[in-house]
């Protein structure tokens, strides 16, 4: 622990180098999309839509989104707006090979009123919205939070003393209008100090925070309300939005899974070691990462895809452990690094498709006991099956390796190995399935109601038993088993995104999105193919 | 040495290969539900896949089977208790969901706020329902009638056939999903009223509406708001109101503006089709572009090939040789010289025996945004303290539970009504028991078989 907690201050001390320049303005309280954040937060989150990135051209989103309302003009002339969908990139004219755009060739288009008002007369039919009116959608919300931003309507920075909602920039009275005018100037200077760094920078961000401390006195004089604004909490999200951690846990992650497979190449004990260490520190920082959320969404965070995705890779890095400390075999712990560490690298790398952001919690999904066990619950399960699949993977390479050379006792331990997995996916699902139909019973009266979703676990879960049952027949023996447990997760993967972003269809939509089905659908069918090959290869093998 | 048939027949059903193939089926069956959900909505998959006899079959095989294999085992002994769970529970759970489904009750109701509802809508079924009045005050019930048109279309060659004594009423054709809009037509109908198309703008609204009478007396209203207009005969006094009437007389329209602070007409005249009205009021210009003396309305719809919030479905109707179309939860007037004929095509309405009013309703959303955090209904039920029905926590009434559902709103985003969901599961104790046997069972059994038994060495499956 002592180690650990070194480590964290070395990372933070690391990754924090220039984190302290501009803090006070980077912890101002904001309101937006329902809750108060930190300023940080809500640039790196403005900055995604519109540009698709936390970070413009190695600037921090903190140090851009400001500067849309001191200087809309020059902003007007950056490419800042990106659109990727090729169709409308054609019904708009531009340049296919770009990503990004200048506000003009977008929103000055003559073309944009024309696609705006398609865009409303298609919700007025209120049909599903297709990938490219979806598309259509982002584009009016980039040029709706561009412009807001630059007229001071969309930072909501004081408590209004008129109800609930906060007073935007725009709408600031004296004394709090002068105060914010200060906060924005010397923002300015600190920008202008920032490149040249050192002592000049520090004195600048210095006076911008006692700047933003001032304004912040009137904050806190005006928030008559009682609205509390936790001042930890702030804190604690901008330590959170610079510390990474689920980012510093595949990294550990990414370093055990390479002592292991080291180790299985060169098939050396002694980097199993190296291997428990990193997962160890992995497994910490992933486990804080995870508790960090919970803290500052107030409720433990399942509740959309990026976040079943985080608790798959834990549950992925327990369950590889703890079979891994019975049976010993070491490509255990490896498949489960290998399973979290792509599991995390996705979630870090495709904001669009698995928002991180903090969203508020449809009303029905609110402080319920069942909800969070019965998600938690068949989630879990996903993670055994998702580790019987990496097995599969491991198992396949094996079998494609020369027969010679493979090691029947290995071979028959890594068997039983997906065969647990198997089994405790299973014996998680079918209650999660079950406590999701007491759930449902319990918020809608109705036990079952062949929601997709829903449905989708239940095929899950008939999946595996078939396979269960079937290698009790004999039908389903080594080879079998492990090429089940590959292809049987192709039904994990349909229930868990294809419903949401495939199907969308059904009362579980607050978990929907879009995006990402060409990648999935290509690994998809990778494996088939993969499993096609090793099928045949071993046929050809039994005959000879 | 063979065994005897019945012997067979039971290892039969007891075989894992059986079992295999079962779950195989139910996985395809169920999957393409999701794609039929996905593609159309959740009626369509029900009606196609959930409530088929393909589904009930392979279900009934399944309890067949499990049955089976518990038979198979018997003498049962202590080794065998996960085993018998797993399975048993199962059974247990089918159950329960038998009985829910034979003697349960789910439907919704919707209430206004400050109004009261005995009637709740169960999804999915339908019935015609058709009503005669001749000539007095008194509806006489001619026909009833559950109908599943979305399975079995009422056709030209096969029509679903009412009898009246003016002839028959013919339901010919079915559409399931329809986009509805309304038509105004000519008539030379004695019973029918006058239809006027008009248009009222100022400098921030412009609106284009049809008004058309039922009957020549009848009133028709467009409310916008602030304000409504009214087709229909006018009163000499206004009623606290900002109101707009027009008063069709011959081939003329007599029309009269009253405001909410006075009794005495604002201003008032008599125009034509084409004319040009300034009330004078709030800048508001009158035109009417279009003026019938005799008009019937009409649906008239577009088709396509999938369902949205915005599609309904609609039959048609051949009365004395006339067609007309009539849509789902809507009623069709027929006329003949001496009687009124009422066609209704309605989603099935259960009394629940007791009124459920909703006193008041609050929503409370996210700080500074129109997204619900929660909301809750102040509810008054017969002969009980005023109870608070909010998500997930229903309440309680003569053996039925009231849960929240949802609210509907208007167009600012005030909620204007509550709705509920209403329901009795007299299968809901055999379900949660079966469930809790299920996962005994099945967390017991892999917990007990810590080594999978290689297929060939076992025997006593």
């Amino acid at each position: 622990m002592k180690h650990f907690v070194f480590l964290l201050t070395l990372i933070i001390s690391l990754s924090g180098q220039a984190a302290d320049l501009g803090r006070g303005l980077r912890l101002m309280p904001v309101q937006d999309n329902g809750r108060i954040k930190p300023y940080d937060t809500f640039a790196q989150e403005t900055l995604e839509v519109v540009y698709g990135k936390k970070k413009y051209e190695e600037r921090a989103a903190w140090e851009v989104v400001l500067t849309w309302m001191l200087a809309p003009q020059v902003w007007g002339e950056k490419e800042l707006f990106e659109v990727r969908n090729p169709q409308i990139q054609k019904a708009l004219g531009l340049d296919e090979h770009r990503r990004w755009f200048k506000g003009e060739e977008v929103f000055g288009n003559e073309r944009f009123p024309e696609l705006m008002s398609d865009l409303r007369s298609r919700r007025e039919t209120k049909e599903k919205l297709t990938p490219y009116f979806q598309a259509l959608q982002r584009i009016e919300s980039q040029f709706f939070v561009f412009r807001e931003m630059a007229e001071g309507h969309l930072l909501r920075v004081m408590p209004s003393p008129k109800g609930d909602a906060w007073l935007s920039v725009a709408d600031l009275e004296s004394p709090a209008r002068e105060a914010f005018g200060d906060v924005t100037q010397k923002f300015v200077l600190l920008l202008g100090s920032i490149s040249t760094g050192g002592l000049a920078a520090d004195n600048a961000s210095l006076a911008l925070d006692q700047s933003v401390a001032h304004f912040q006195e009137l904050v806190h004089a005006a928030n008559t309300s009682g609205v509390q604004i936790s001042q930890t909490g702030l804190e604690m999200e901008l330590f959170y939005n610079d510390f990474h951690p689920f980012r510093w846990a595949y990294i550990f992650y990414l370093i055990a899974a390479l002592c292991g497979i080291v180790g299985w190449i060169l098939d050396k004990k002694a980097f199993s070691y190296g291997a428990w260490a990193f997962t160890i520190i992995g497994f910490l920082t992933h486990t804080f990462g995870f508790a960090l959320r919970v803290y500052l969404a107030g409720r433990p965070p399942v509740s959309n895809m990026y976040e079943t995705v985080v608790w798959v890779a834990w549950g992925g890095i327990f369950f590889a452990s703890a079979l891994e400390l019975i049976y010993k075999p070491r490509f255990i712990l490896l498949a489960g690094n290998l399973a979290a560490l792509v599991a995390l690298v996705v979630a870090d790398t495709a904001p669009a498709v698995l928002d991180p952001s903090l969203q508020p919690l449809e009303a029905v999904l609110r402080s319920n006991y069942w909800l969070i066990v019965h998600v938690m619950t068949i989630t879990i399960s996903y993670a055994a099956f998702f580790l019987a699949f990496v097995l599969g993977d491991i198992a396949l390479i094996e079998y494609i390796k020369e027969p010679a050379k493979q090691q029947p006792a290995k071979m028959k331990a890594m068997v039983q190995a997906i065969y647990r997995c198997l089994q405790i996916g299973v014996s998680f699902l079918a209650p999660g399935i079950i406590l999701g139909g007491i759930w449902a019973d319990y918020s809608w009266g109705r036990f079952w109601g062949w929601d997709p979703k829903e449905t989708w676990a239940l095929i899950v879960l008939l999946g595996y038993l078939a396979v269960l049952h079937g290698r009790l027949t004999g039908w389903i023996r080594d080879f079998g088993l492990v090429v089940c447990a590959v292809a049987t997760f192709s039904l994990v993967i349909m229930a868990w995104y294809g419903v949401n972003f495939v199907l969308g269809a059904g009362l579980h939509s607050y978990g929907f999105g879009a995006g990402g089905v060409e990648y999935v659908s290509a690994i998809i069918l990778a494996h088939w193919l993969l499993l096609l090959y090793v099928v045949v290869l071993q046929k050809g093998r039994t005959s000879k | 040495m063979k065994k005897p048939w019945p012997t067979r027949i039971l290892k039969a059903l007891a075989s894992i290969k059986l079992a295999v193939f079962i779950m195989v089926g139910l996985i395809i069956l169920i999957a393409a539900g999701t794609i039929i959900e996905s593609r159309l909505d959740a009626e369509a998959a029900k009606k196609m896949i959930y409530d088929t006899w393909w589904m009930t079959g392979l279900m009934a095989l399944l309890a067949t089977s499990l049955t089976a294999v518990l038979i198979d085992r018997w003498p049962w002994k202590v080794r065998h208790v996960p085993f018998i769970c797993a399975h048993i529970g199962i059974l247990v759970l089918m159950l329960g969901a038998v009985l829910t489904v034979k003697f349960g009750l789910d439907g919704t109701i919707t209430i206004p706020i400050g109004e009261d509802s005995r009637y709740i809508v169960l999804p999915g079924q339908t019935d015609i329902l058709v009503y005669a009045s001749f000539g007095g005050n008194g509806m006489t019930k001619l026909h009833e009638e559950a109908v599943d048109f979305f399975r079995h279309p009422p056709t030209v060659e096969n029509p679903v056939r009412i009898n009246s004594d003016a002839g028959t009423i013919d339901l010919i054709d079915y559409r399931k999903y329809v986009l509805p809009k309304k038509q105004v037509l000519v008539t030379d109908e004695a019973t029918a009223g006058a239809g006027v198309r008009f248009q009222i703008q100022n400098s921030r609204v412009s609106v284009v509406e049809w008004l058309v009478q039922r009957r020549p007396e009848a009133m028709a209203t467009h409310d916008f708001g602030p304000a409504q207009i009214h087709l229909g005969v006018a009163p000499t006094l206004g009623r606290g109101k900002n109101e707009i009437w027009l008063t069709a007389i011959g081939d003329k329209i007599h029309w009269v503006v009253y405001r909410k602070d006075a009794d005495e007409p604002f201003a008032k005249g008599v125009t034509e089709e084409g004319g040009k009205v300034q009330t004078g009021w709030m800048g508001l210009e009158l035109r009417i572009l279009r003026y019938l003396p005799k008009a019937r309305e009409e649906w008239d719809f577009d088709e396509i090939d999938h369902p949205t919030p915005l599609t309904t479905s609609a039959v048609k109707v051949r009365f004395l040789g006339k067609e007309h179309w009539l849509l789902l939860d809507d009623t069709l007037r027929l006329f003949t010289q001496t009687t009124a004929y009422m066609v209704s095509y309605l989603h099935r309405r259960i009394d629940l025996g007791f009124p459920i009013a909703l006193k008041s309703f609050e929503m409370v959303p996210y700080e500074g945004t129109s997204k619900a955090k929660e909301y809750r209904s102040h509810v008054q039920l017969p002969g009980a303290p005023e109870e608070v029905i909010s998500m997930n926590e229903p309440a309680k009434y003569q053996g039925l539970t009231i849960y929240q559902a949802s609210f509907q709103n208007d167009e600012s985003g005030k909620p204007v009504a509550s709705v509920f969901s209403v329901n009795s599961d007299p299968g809901r104790v055999w379900k949660y028991l079966g469930a809790l046997i299920i996962s005994v069972g099945i967390i017991w059994l892999f917990y007990s078989r810590r080594r999978p038994k290689a297929a060939a060495t076992t025997k006593d499956v």
